[in-house]
């Protein structure tokens, strides 16, 4: 099948393409217009390029044609809240806009485990699809704000004719150049403030977590009625904690000087300062994230996590192990 | 026909809500989105004047979270729609410069008036003929020149008109900022900004706040030799100019006046700093991190004022260091001086008193930044 795939040039989608490829099916990959990305096609002949630029509706229809599916995972991760709107809501708006007009009805819609509403977790709950979403995200970052809109623009388009959707919502990716992340801590001048040690970490190798998203392709295109409609979270197996991550990601890359702050007493910290905006100031203080709990609670709060779904309907088995994972990775940042 | 910088005195007084509405919701729309909401606390007064009751974008869900998260006002797609069903009483149209004419006059038409985002039109002629159009319609129509109204260029006029510096010689307005980076909105190469076809290009945008801020300390100057070097240095093909450096001298009710105007893509740190010198002492201010510092004749005597000079800005510097901090904390940003502003325009539009930014202004900005990007100034 053909599938056309947004934010193909990144981290993710590099490996999204990479493993469609080598499933044996033809890819038109997004590619932004003053890109110098040169695709890789990896000896098969099966790839295309679209330049268009999805915050843009120009020229968006026309690349979509003949495409069986999409695979939408450009977004904006950086940026003030209106860089990220563009770039991942409006973006969103238009791919879907396009994809009606050109008759492209298959969508696997890449979101974010940061959708959840953390705040209503208690320490140790199991997170999992039926965890709820956070109604009230003012005070989350802009990358959970914008990626929840997101979400409910994937849901209007599954509600208009016969569209098909899967909902992918993979945690923390990790990978080449990206081992060192931000579910360790924060950065704090020269050094980083490591926070909490016990949390496990909601992780999913890159790779691992291309197969998935190739895995929903197929599934939504072969056997709509297994996955159309559903949402599945991506994680891999034997999930480490935070410290064990730590320690095992230090032996193999040069890690920044941290500082320990126990995750209890950063929860009081940041607690006690909400509050006292809350009463002082009118809720009118804004605060670096880690001192907000909506944020710190999102990404280190000690929660359970399961892949049981996406093993279950896509048939996934994460194919490397965290020790592999590591390795290739830090194989490939020291070469 | 001339709209009159006062309107028509109506009923309700103080406590009259006008029916506003917004155009475009990029950037720019979350500063006159919450003063619209009442969420903002910088303008300076506890009397709202405003109800949001529409927002239109080309993006249906641009309008949709907009309309949604400032209040419960309709989103639309189309602005025609919108003024016939919402009837807004003031538009805000907040959309790029070029579409600015078409869509002010649709508004002024349809019985609106308008606050815009500068640039409110590209010359002065399309200025005129937009003010025809509002004089024609009774509607008023205003350009927004928000950093007049931020507290540190309010305290440097201050310091002007209270005759502390002496008569003013020189006024001197710099921004540093890094538009060409390719991360940024003007320097993102795959979607260039539609900000890139005004005339003078991206540095035009700037050339507003440059006319008024420059005007308004210089009072009653006529500035008639110009001099601007519009320049290019990294070469970067998406942009026309990333360097101004004007210099513009005239003559006032007292006497000569330098004007400096500058602008510069490849310095840091951000600045947006404002200095006047007069014949007496100067002083200066930076709007993105506001700090006054006034150098002039103190108690002391020739000999001391130095020392006393640096005593009293070391103190000032220190205090403001502080409140810096908790302008940081509670949000504070440049864009106070919009707030104010909106707040002193609903008020004058729910009295019927003077606009903030009279027609006079806006006309004499418009022919000042004609005159600083004009061919035959350049060197």
């Amino acid at each position: 099948m053909k599938i056309y795939i947004t934010g193909a040039t990144g981290f993710v989608g590099s490996a999204v393409v990479h493993q469609a490829l080598q499933a044996g099916h033809e890819v038109c990959a997004v590619v932004r217009p003053a890109s110098k990305h040169q695709l890789d096609d990896h000896g098969t002949g099966r790839i295309s390029e679209a330049r268009v630029d999805l915050r843009s509706i120009d020229g968006l229809a026309d690349s979509l044609e003949d495409v069986d599916i999409v695979i939408h995972l450009a977004a904006a991760k950086a940026g003030d809240f209106a860089t990220q709107f563009a770039g991942t809501v409006v973006a969103t708006e238009n791919l879907l806009a396009a994809m009606e007009t050109a008759g492209v009805k298959r969508l696997i819609g890449i979101s974010t485990f940061s959708v959840y509403d953390y705040l209503a977790l208690k320490p140790g709950d199991l997170v999992d699809e039926s965890s709820p979403t956070d109604q009230t995200p003012k005070l989350r970052d802009e990358y959970a704000q914008t990626k929840l809109i997101q979400e409910d623009l994937y849901r209007a388009f599954a509600e208009k004719d016969d569209n098909q959707l899967v909902i992918l919502r993979p945690g923390m990716i990790y990978g080449r150049d990206n081992l060192w992340h931000a579910l360790l801590g924060a950065e704090m001048g020269p050094r980083f403030l490591k926070i909490g040690s016990k949390a496990t970490l909601p992780l999913t190798f890159v790779d691992n977590c291309a197969d998935a998203i190739v895995l929903a392709a197929e599934v939504l295109h072969d056997a709509p009625h297994r996955v159309n409609g559903e949402v599945i979270n991506i994680v891999d197996d034997n999930l480490p904690t935070q410290s064990d991550y730590a320690t095992k990601v230090a032996a193999r890359i040069d890690v920044p000087q941290s500082i320990q702050v126990p995750w209890p007493a950063m929860n009081a910290a940041a607690s006690a300062l909400k509050k006292g905006n809350q009463v002082l100031l009118n809720g009118r203080a804004k605060f670096p994230g880690i001192a907000v709990p909506d944020r710190l609670h999102a990404r280190f709060k000690p929660l359970n996590y399961t892949n049981a779904k996406a093993k279950d309907l896509l048939g996934w088995v994460p194919r490397r192990s965290l020790d592999e994972a590591i390795e290739l990775s830090s194989t490939e940042v020291t070469t | 026909m001339e709209q009159s910088n006062a309107g028509s005195p109506r009923s309700g007084g103080a406590q009259r809500m006008l029916r506003a509405a917004v155009v475009g919701s990029g950037g720019i729309s979350k500063e006159h989105l919450s003063f619209l909401s009442g969420q903002s606390h910088l303008t300076g007064t506890s009397v709202h004047h405003a109800q949001l009751v529409g927002v239109c974008d080309l993006s249906p869900v641009s309008a949709q979270y907009a309309a949604r998260t400032y209040g419960e006002a309709e989103a639309f797609t189309n602005l025609n729609t919108m003024l016939a069903e919402a009837k807004p009483e003031v538009v805000h149209i907040l959309t790029p410069p070029t579409s600015h004419v078409p869509l002010a006059t649709a508004c002024l038409q349809a019985g609106s008036h308008v606050i815009c985002e500068k640039p409110i039109t590209t010359t002065s002629a399309e200025l005129d003929a937009l003010l025809d159009i509002a004089a024609g319609a009774d509607r008023r129509v205003m350009e927004s020149h928000n950093y007049r109204f931020n507290a540190g260029t309010e305290e440097l006029a201050e310091a002007l008109s209270s005759g502390k510096l002496g008569t003013l010689r020189e006024v001197e307005v710099r921004i540093a900022l890094p538009v060409t980076d390719p991360a940024g909105r003007f320097g993102d190469p795959n979607l260039p900004s539609p900000i890139h076809q005004l005339p003078a290009g991206v540095i035009h945008d700037f050339t507003t706040h440059f006319a008024y801020l420059l005007l308004h300390f210089a009072k009653g100057v006529h500035f008639d030799r110009i001099a601007a070097a519009w320049s290019n240095h990294d070469e970067n093909p998406l942009f026309r100019y990333d360097n101004l450096d004007a210099l513009l001298i005239g003559t006032g009710p007292e006497g000569p006046v330098h004007g400096r105007l500058r602008f510069d893509a490849g310095a840091g740190p951000d600045q947006f700093s404002l200095r006047v010198y007069g014949s007496d002492g100067w002083a200066e201010t930076d709007l993105f991190q506001p700090n006054i510092r006034v150098v002039m004749p103190r108690s002391g005597g020739g000999q001391l004022s130095p020392i006393v000079n640096h005593v009293v800005n070391g103190a000032s510097l220190f205090r403001d260091g502080v409140a810096n901090v908790g302008r940081k904390i509670m949000q504070r940003t440049p864009y106070e001086g919009l707030h104010r502003m909106l707040a002193m325009t609903y008020e004058a539009l729910a009295t019927g008193g003077e606009l903030p930014v009279t027609v006079s202004d806006m006309r004499a900005t418009s022919r000042l930044v004609d005159s600083i990007i004009a061919d035959k100034v350049r060197i």
